[in-house]
């Protein structure tokens, strides 16, 4: 009976560690191994072997911080996630404004602002190449442009955002849409009995309340563009003239092509700072903002 | 004009807004449909057309079938974000359940890794994960493509707040009726958090599906390729092959969009019974 | 609900673990190349045929995979590389660019064109393109056997340009003026669009004698300093560069071929391995000149260097090394040589194949095709193409500071020292970390 007990009582200990060993076990894994790894790279010359060859003290950093390819992607991927972060949330809480009431059509053209949800990355990236380029492509000639977009670097970036932005549209409009219709009708209309028109109802009630799911869309697209690689390696390899280079992308052909780990290790942990403290600022202001309410 | 009148030409009109912005989205995905059935010289033609001379033109599609296999791109890609999505979901489940429902020593410690992980993206460690899951003998293989992207701390996140909700009460029944800690949470909490599983699971569905990068690294035979780096691959280093491209990347979307359509419904109701409001 | 569950995950878990494949029987061997398109099909074409006859005979099965550009292809080959104990997946044979050379000569696993001498003494490289041959050997060591060989040449629109010369930078200058700056349809017409990279520096600098790095542009050493300043070649390059900006005549984006097809754009220097595709662009819309690779200014001597790619082989075991020898052996015939180079734009790799009846007959009827064998005969032996260490990111260096002389209205000389100090730097880095 006692040894029942006992080991019963052992049961309940260890318990808690087996539901959580999966999780941990991976994200040292895959997560702080590696990160520690990185770090110590940063802080080494290693060879093309991805062997530590010796100790490198804050040399790389200060080669890095010299280099003109990483100034300007510092100054793109900054650019690229401060346009692209409050365009989209514009976009789509409009959108999900407009489309909240069922109406008739809300099926299809809920389905039509979805659909970059369902386009791959590649695949949106290979369009937008055509659709943009100056020659085969619709969108210069349908807007009498004549500029390269791709192939110009005073345009390129541009270029990217529009395609970033539109793969952008599905889900954080399928998100605010939730939202929206998750506000209560009955607060809007008091809103509206005290008086209030559309555009008070909207400022004052609607977005108020869907204040966590901007917060939420902000951070992960946030992220998400700071890492922005995949659309520059399909369509423009950073040109011309460094003009959409990215800090990971910078990561990836410095480390992976050139076989620079060091330098590699170098951009990422600059990449993970910014983006910590971004991401800790507007989690900030949206404490501060939720305080003075 | 009643008010009732007026309503109605209002939302006629919010509507009509509605499907010209909707066609404006959907716009590229067109134009890049169309594209498929071009010839080369349409692509050199000034002004450029909108529509192909022939819908009959399939060529396109012939040569893209013959140079790489989409089919299985497109399984590969099925799987690796079916696969990932699901052992994410359950691996951050475990993990939320204990954080709800145990009190053990190191929780708050296992919490603050957890989270910490949010921000460290799988690309900032790239590199050295890649030696990590080559030196396992994982390259080219779906556990591989995968194993890295199964840490879902966002989701274990939104399931505890989820499971929190439930009334503590729920449990201490279901325990008095002999219920075990596994059963309790797969037979009464999970059939509970449906809504918020299914747009966990479409978010990392997504994301997975959209990753570029590590699967590019880690396979090297095109038996192995995710659909991302298949159609990427259909452009050579010194220019694009347009007619090509484009019936590569439209044999990648019909099946994501048939997809889309049939889960239309459950995506919606999913994602408004599950929203992040409050 | 519970038992859904079970079912996909045990489904998502089995799954997961199929290995890429598992086969047996004939000694498989792993290709992989980077051709698209015509290319493409023509190369799927040989193994087939190689696998029906050779490989039926021998019981070799090769497998053709297409791995992405030569850039695609080196990374991952470097990312293998750089991982120890994984040698397993390197292919048999594989085409290689001038930016995988370096790599490759250190890769414990490589089995170069020199160790199959050596365990073969009947191979026999004499029948090989000298130059193409001259291009894959790297410190002493021939690396592999030319097989998709090309060299930059002239592309140009002579509907547009009739018999305007093209033999320098200057005469592409002063096509400004003479020919009209706008299509019939009101579209702007650029004369000539082009950004040096590093094969295109090491073109112009090789016709004034110098090259861009050190060690005879890295082929008999690992590069560690640029070769090109002190001896005033960089400056001199980038002067006449930028003089062909001022006049308005070049256009600093890489050419678009599709620009070219549709009349926007007269003149291109790409690698004559597109003449068959870019044919296939332009239709019957106008006539397709090619030219040989326009000289910096008249003292240049002409010619451009080697480019393309070579088969290289990695060591699987004895069998497997025969087996990558017989299929290397294949497509460096002349027969396949000859074909190749008639349905793509390449150069016959092999001289027996260019000396051919079939090959003189073709290029008698298409005379496009002969202009770049023509040029690789007449260039210079001492022009070698550029290999470095970190080629990514030399090569979009060069790209991006000259772009910026031509865009920021930077002087040559403040260019020449931007472009000393950065290339230097990351050879500076290379050189540091694989002394």
């Amino acid at each position: 009976m006692e040894a029942v007990r006992r080991s019963a009582r052992v049961r309940t200990r260890v318990k808690p560690y087996l539901y959580i060993l999966p999780m941990s076990a991976l994200a040292l894994l895959f997560v702080y191994y590696p990160f520690l790894k990185t770090v110590i790279y940063s802080l080494s010359v290693v060879n093309a072997k991805g062997e530590i060859v010796s100790f490198a003290g804050l040399s790389n950093f200060a080669y890095l911080f010299g280099r003109r390819e990483f100034k300007a992607a510092l100054s793109n991927t900054l650019t690229l996630a401060f346009i692209n972060v409050p365009v989209t949330l514009v976009i789509t809480i409009a959108l999900g404004y407009l489309a909240s009431r069922k109406r008739f059509l809300s099926p299809v053209y809920e389905s039509m602002f979805a659909l970059p949800v369902a386009v791959s990355m590649s695949a949106a990236a290979l369009i937008f190449k055509v659709l943009l380029n100056p020659t085969a492509g619709l969108v210069n000639y349908l807007f009498h442009l004549d500029f390269g977009w791709y192939q110009d670097r005073n345009t390129a970036m541009a270029g990217i955002l529009l395609l970033t932005v539109w793969m952008g549209i599905g889900l954080n409009f399928l998100l605010f849409l939730s939202a929206f219709r998750a506000v209560p009708q009955d607060l809007a209309d008091c809103a509206y009995l005290d008086g209030a028109n559309e555009a008070q109802t909207f400022f004052r009630i609607r977005l108020p309340l869907i204040a966590p799911t901007i917060l939420y869309v902000s951070c992960t697209n946030m992220i998400q563009a700071m890492m922005t690689s995949g659309p520059i390696l399909v369509l423009t390899q950073g040109g011309p003239s460094r003009s959409t280079t990215t800090l990971v992308y910078m990561m990836y052909t410095s480390g992976y092509s050139s076989a620079n780990y060091s330098l590699a290790a170098c951009v990422s942990l600059v990449t993970f700072a910014l983006t910590l403290v971004i991401t800790l600022a507007l989690y900030a202001l949206q404490e501060r903002r939720r305080d003075s309410q | 004009m009643s008010l009732k009148a007026k309503r109605r030409l209002q939302s006629a009109l919010v509507q009509a807004l509605c499907l010209a912005l909707g066609a404006a989205v959907v716009f590229p995905v067109v134009y890049g449909f169309l594209g498929a059935f071009k010839k080369p010289a349409e692509f050199a033609a000034w002004p450029p057309g909108f529509l192909p001379d022939s819908f009959l033109n399939t060529e396109n599609f012939r040569y893209v079938f013959q140079a790489a296999p989409m089919l299985r791109y497109l399984f590969n890609s099925l799987l690796v974000a079916t696969a990932g999505s699901v052992l994410r979901l359950f691996f951050a489940l475990l993990a939320a359940y204990a954080l709800t429902f145990f009190e053990f020593k190191g929780k708050k410690l296992f919490f603050i890794l957890m989270m910490g992980t949010m921000m460290l993206p799988g690309d900032i460690v790239l590199i050295t994960n890649y030696q990590t899951v080559s030196a396992m003998g994982l390259t080219n293989t779906y556990l591989g493509l995968i194993i890295v992207s199964l840490v879902g701390a966002s989701q274990m996140f939104m399931l505890r707040q989820s499971f929190r909700q439930s009334p503590a009460a729920l449990r201490e029944a279901a325990f008095l009726d002999g219920c075990g800690d596994l059963r309790f949470l797969f037979s009464i909490l999970l059939p509970l958090s449906v809504p918020v599983l299914v747009t966990l699971f479409l978010q990392s569905f997504v994301a997975l599906w959209n990753v570029y990068l590590w699967p590019l690294v880690i396979t090297s035979v095109d038996s192995m390729r995710t659909v991302q780096i298949g159609i990427a691959m259909l452009t050579t280093y010194d220019g694009t092959n347009f007619h090509t491209v484009l019936a590569g990347v439209t044999i990648a979307l019909i099946p994501i969009f048939l997809l889309f359509l049939v889960l239309r419904r459950h995506i919606h109701s999913a994602m408004t019974a599950g929203a992040l409001v409050g | 609900m519970k038992k859904t569950l079970c079912l996909l995950l045990t489904l998502c878990l089995t799954l997961s673990l199929i290995p890429a494949f598992a086969e047996n029987g004939p000694v498989v061997i792993t290709f992989w190349h980077s051709m698209t398109e015509e290319a493409k099909e023509l190369l799927d074409g040989y193994v087939a045929d190689f696998n029906a006859t050779i490989g039926a005979e021998k019981g070799i099965r090769a497998e053709a995979v297409f791995q992405g550009s030569y850039a695609d292809s080196v990374t991952k080959m470097n990312s293998i590389l750089s991982a120890p104990g994984h040698t397993d997946e390197l292919p048999d044979v594989m085409q290689l660019d001038a930016t995988g050379k370096a790599s490759y000569l250190q890769a414990e696993a490589a089995w170069t064109a020199d160790d199959m001498a050596k365990e073969y003494p009947d191979t026999d490289f004499s029948a090989m393109l000298p130059a193409a041959l001259m291009n894959w050997n790297l410190a002493g060591v021939q690396l592999g056997l030319p097989f998709a060989t090309s060299t930059t040449v002239t592309y140009y629109n002579k509907t547009a340009l009739g018999e305007l010369p093209l033999n320098t930078l200057k005469d592409i200058a002063a096509l400004k003026g003479q020919v009209s700056e706008t299509t019939l349809d009101g579209a702007d017409i650029t004369i000539y669009a082009s950004v040096p990279n590093t094969p295109l520096l090491a073109n112009w600098l090789g016709q004034l004698g110098s090259d861009v790095v050190s060690k005879q542009n890295g082929s008999e050493g690992i590069a560690d300093s640029l070769a090109c300043v002190e001896n005033g070649a960089l400056l001199t390059f980038l002067r006449a560069w930028k003089d062909l900006y001022l006049s308005g005549a070049l256009k600093n984006v890489s050419a678009d071929r599709e620009a070219f097809a549709a009349g926007r754009l007269l003149v291109m220097t790409n690698s004559s391995s597109s003449i068959a595709q870019t044919q296939a662009l332009i239709g019957d819309s106008f006539e397709l000149g090619v030219a040989p690779y326009p000289r910096v200014n008249e003292a240049a001597a002409s010619g451009a260097t080697v480019s393309g790619s070579c088969l290289v082989m990695f060591d699987h075991g004895e069998a497997r090394r025969a087996a990558a020898r017989e299929l290397v052996q294949y497509l460096t015939s002349p027969e396949i040589q000859v074909s190749f180079a008639m349905g793509t734009g390449y150069v016959p790799s092999n001289a027996l194949a260019a000396e051919s009846a079939q090959w003189q007959d073709f290029v008698r009827e298409h005379p496009l095709y002969d202009v770049a064998l023509r040029q690789i005969l007449a260039t210079p032996a001492s022009m070698r193409s550029v290999t470095v260490g970190p080629s990514a990111d030399f090569y979009y260096t060069i790209m991006n500071d000259v772009s910026d002389m031509l865009e920021d209205d930077l002087t040559p000389e403040e260019t020449a020292e931007i472009l000393e100090e950065d290339l230097g730097g990351l050879l500076w880095q290379y050189v540091r970390a694989n002394p």
